[in-house]
């Protein structure tokens, strides 16, 4: 068998014995891939040892009524009625917001798909443009988007719609061209030779395969709008987030959780919907690249979809929305007495503090966000009832608005980048942490199995067993989620001190519409520019070691 | 007094789907020293077997010893157990994004604590071992810093095993190591494998296909989760032999050689090999 070896031998030389040559010294490499999975989770350490010196020692007690709380909601009808109206109205929202987003990004996805513009009219400069533009609309945060278009038109349900229809519908659109961008052209090709027309040609080639990835990806949405909706109710917009941040500052928590547990209801229901919906049509898993083809479920599809239509209508009716409203635009107010644009004013702000201060907040926050789910489920591996307190921990993270988180940290902790670290985290951990459990549940295990076989403990066996194989996919969408929190950092600029986003809720408390849009303008550079930094690190993480 | 059994079952059954049992009432004693190969047609309850003797699946009526002793009911007792069993899997469930050594080292990671387990995802731990382990199965020590996706089918199969080694386990298990193979390399590897069973080893390895007999202390033949064959390689020599082995598999082809192997095209229908026959020959080459 020296034969299998000796045809390897000559390849190996170089590189390896270099490294590893009968030495036996140690030699730090590359951290393995289950290493680099616990890698950022070591952000845990300074932020463990600087959390004494944030403590302001009062407030204990309120948390503790807080989480007694947890167990004991209200369940007075009349908390529960207001709980369900306001739950009504954020559902109501996120579903309109989220079939707008749909049909917006559908249009402005095939607007600016290079294979759609190559195939129908030849040339590509277009595709380009419109991908160029789209970028904006994506880079502002929907809370901004809410709060500028409240300033314009005043307190109107459809203000919340707009304001997620719009970052959502330029979002949807980028994925869509690159799903279609990303197909093989082969077939599309063989059609056009064969004397198809475009339009026919586009349907037929691409419909098809394009199918899987946008349902996956727009049930996705759905519940990225139900967030949304009710992280912009905290900011003021209606439904139950605006009760739930009324119940949180006058500290009534048996009310406050009421509505807590009732959105936690939705919001598992929904996922567990989609998720079962995402598997009966064959979807393909978000992480990882792998598409498998669509199902035989077309004429489900056709006849879910349909059912939209009617049930927009009946939503938007029973919210009140009416888009008419866009139009009466309200006379903003006062530019502070000097005017509207004054270039001292905007050289007067602490720029390089407030950029400063954004980019810490969000690498704090992304490797907080990343790092926590998979040291919390390699803590918890060994105690069934531990591990299933950690999902519902990450469920309740994920529907509590980050704002939420916050305040509530206020009680406890300083204001500053710290506390809006752990608020903006340990949110997006609940997420994260999700997409994990879902890409454990469809691995294979196997080599855990085979390792607890030989008496290794179920720690050490998750470890080895299953971290290599998710550790690269799942870091991948962790660089993609580090781009998500930079836009988001907006959310947590309540708490004071946190950079662009304090400084732009300031600015737009004060009506200094200058600053202002300044402020938004280098939000959406900063955005772009972190866009493109995530995407290169994404792929570099998916292409093979 | 003569050492206890490496592994004892006793009455054993495992419940399986529709009330047709996997396993039924098998009763089995492995001593130190013992090479027993365990025959079956697919389906006869082989793989459960073997899940039951390393303690992945819990029979559900019936008794497993590990020398002498049941599964214990402290979780640490029972991991020190189970340390000393090892399992050459068929697919060999090698953990394709780390480097060979780091490979190795899981073999270990039952004895080592954390430190240690997490050292060796940064540095190359014991080196010297491992190189050694290597050349035991005829690889080169160059190959330690490799990742073990860009090996060879042959080199992933010699690996695993060198793993297993590593383990350092008293009792070997092997579930169907050759199937899908090609006869030369099934051959060497079988080989590899009854030269590291012996005292106070044992090794109980699953085979689907009966020529490869050659090397066995003993035969186990199963069928339908029941023993039908417990008897000394030796007395499958001959023509009576044979047709007990077809016994074994009647219903699933026209001779056992036949359906097995079917990656084997060369050796498709061929009589069954005794012990001994031709091309074994390989096999006790080093």
């Amino acid at each position: 068998m020296t034969d299998v070896v000796g045809g390897q031998a000559p390849a190996l030389g170089g590189a390896s014995s270099a490294r590893h040559g009968g030495t036996g010294r140690a030699t730090l490499r590359r951290p393995a891939a289950p290493l680099l999975l616990l890698l950022p989770s070591l952000v845990l350490l300074p932020l463990l040892a600087i959390l004494p010196f944030l403590a302001h020692g009062g407030g204990l007690d309120l948390l503790g009524q807080f989480a007694w709380a947890a167990v004991t909601p209200s369940l007075d009808p009349l908390v529960l009625r207001s709980a369900l109206a306001g739950l009504a109205t954020t559902v109501g929202m996120a579903l309109l917001g989220w079939v707008a987003s749909l049909a917006l990004g559908l249009l402005l996805g095939l607007a600016s798909s290079r294979t759609l513009w190559r195939t129908a009219f030849g040339r590509l400069w277009p595709a380009h443009l419109i991908r160029r533009l789209l970028a904006i609309p994506r880079a502002i945060h929907e809370l901004l988007w809410g709060l500028l278009l409240l300033q314009l038109v005043g307190l109107q349900p459809v203000v919340a719609v707009v304001a997620i229809a719009i970052p959502f519908g330029a979002l949807v659109a980028r994925v869509v061209a690159d799903l279609l961008d990303g197909l093989d052209t082969g077939r599309l090709d063989a059609l056009r030779l064969a004397g198809a027309p475009a339009p026919a040609a586009l349907l037929t080639a691409l419909g098809p395969p394009l199918l899987p990835g946008l349902l996956s990806y727009g049930g996705y949405r759905l519940e990225c709008a139900l967030r949304s909706a009710t992280l912009l109710g905290v900011f003021g917009l209606g439904g139950l987030g605006t009760d739930l941040k009324l119940t949180l500052q006058s500290l009534e928590f048996h009310e406050l959780w009421t509505g807590l547990w009732l959105l936690l209801a939705v919001m598992l229901a929904l996922e567990t919907g989609l998720g079962r919906l995402r598997r009966r049509w064959v979807m393909p898993r978000r992480l990882g690249l792998d598409q498998p083809r669509v199902g035989v479920r077309g004429r489900e599809m056709v006849l879910g979809l349909a059912s939209l239509v009617p049930l927009t209508f009946g939503v938007g009716w029973g919210l009140g929305v009416d888009p008419r409203a866009l139009l009466a635009w309200q006379p903003l107010q006062g530019g502070g007495g000097s005017g509207w644009l004054d270039g001292e004013r905007l050289l007067a702000l602490p720029w390089p503090a407030l950029i400063g201060g954004t980019l810490t907040l969000t690498l704090l926050a992304a490797a907080l966000a990343v790092g926590l789910p998979p040291l919390q489920l390699l803590v918890s591996a060994p105690w069934p009832p531990a591990r299933w307190l950690v999902r519902l921990s990450w469920a309740l993270a994920r529907l509590w608005p980050p704002p939420l988180t916050a305040l509530l940290l206020l009680l406890l902790l300083q204001p500053g980048v710290v506390t809006a670290a752990l608020a903006l985290g340990l949110h997006n951990a609940g997420i994260l942490g999700r997409l994990l459990a879902e890409a454990l549940a469809d691995g294979s295990a196997a080599n855990e199995q085979a390792l607890a076989s030989t008496g290794v403990g179920p720690r050490l066996a998750l470890l080895y067993g299953r971290y290599p194989a998710i550790a690269r996919p799942y870091l991948a969408y962790g660089a993609y989620r580090a781009d998500v929190l930079l836009r988001e950092t907006v959310v947590v600029g309540l708490v004071g001190a946190t950079g662009l986003g304090s400084q732009l809720l300031e600015s737009l408390s004060s009506f200094a519409w200058d600053q202002l849009l300044a402020l938004v303008a280098v939000y959406a550079l900063l955005t772009l520019v972190g866009e493109e930094l995530s995407d290169r690190l994404r792929r570099r993480l998916l292409q093979k070691a | 007094m003569a050492p206890a059994p490496l592994l004892e079952l006793r009455r054993l059954s495992v419940a399986g789907r529709g009330g047709v049992p996997r396993l039924d009432g098998v009763n089995l004693v492995i001593e130190p020293g013992e090479r027993v190969a365990l025959l079956g047609p697919s389906g006869a309850g082989k793989s459960t077997l073997l899940s039951v003797a390393n303690g992945l699946l819990a029979p559900s009526s019936g008794q497993v010893l590990w020398q002498g002793e049941p599964p214990s009911h402290n979780r640490r007792a029972r991991r020190r157990q189970q340390a000393r069993i090892g399992t050459l899997w068929q697919n060999l469930r090698l953990i394709e994004e780390l480097s060979v050594q780091q490979n190795l080292n899981a073999g270990r990671l039952a004895a080592w604590g954390w430190p240690r387990a997490l050292l060796n995802l940064l540095l190359p731990l014991d080196t010297s071992a491992n190189a050694a382990m290597l050349a035991r199965v005829d690889l080169a020590p160059q190959l330690l810093g490799q990742p073990v996706a860009a090996l060879s089918g042959g080199q992933r199969q010699r690996v695993a095993i060198a793993r297993l080694l590593r383990q350092d386990p008293t009792l070997l298990l092997a579930d169907e190591p050759l199937a899908s193979l090609d006869p030369r390399l099934a051959a060497s590897l079988l080989a590899l494998l009854l030269a590291e069973a012996s005292p106070p080893r044992a090794l109980l390895l699953s085979l689907h296909r009966p020529d490869l007999l050659a090397g066995f202390d003993r035969v186990i033949g199963l069928r339908a989760g029941r023993v039908e064959i417990d008897a000394t390689a030796t007395s499958f020599q001959g023509a009576e032999g044979v047709a007990r082995l077809q016994e074994l598999y009647r219903g699933e082809g026209p001779t056992p050689a036949g359906q097995a192997g079917s990656a084997n095209d060369g050796e498709r229908g061929e009589p069954a090999r005794p012990v001994g026959a031709g091309s074994l020959g390989g096999a006790q080459d080093p």
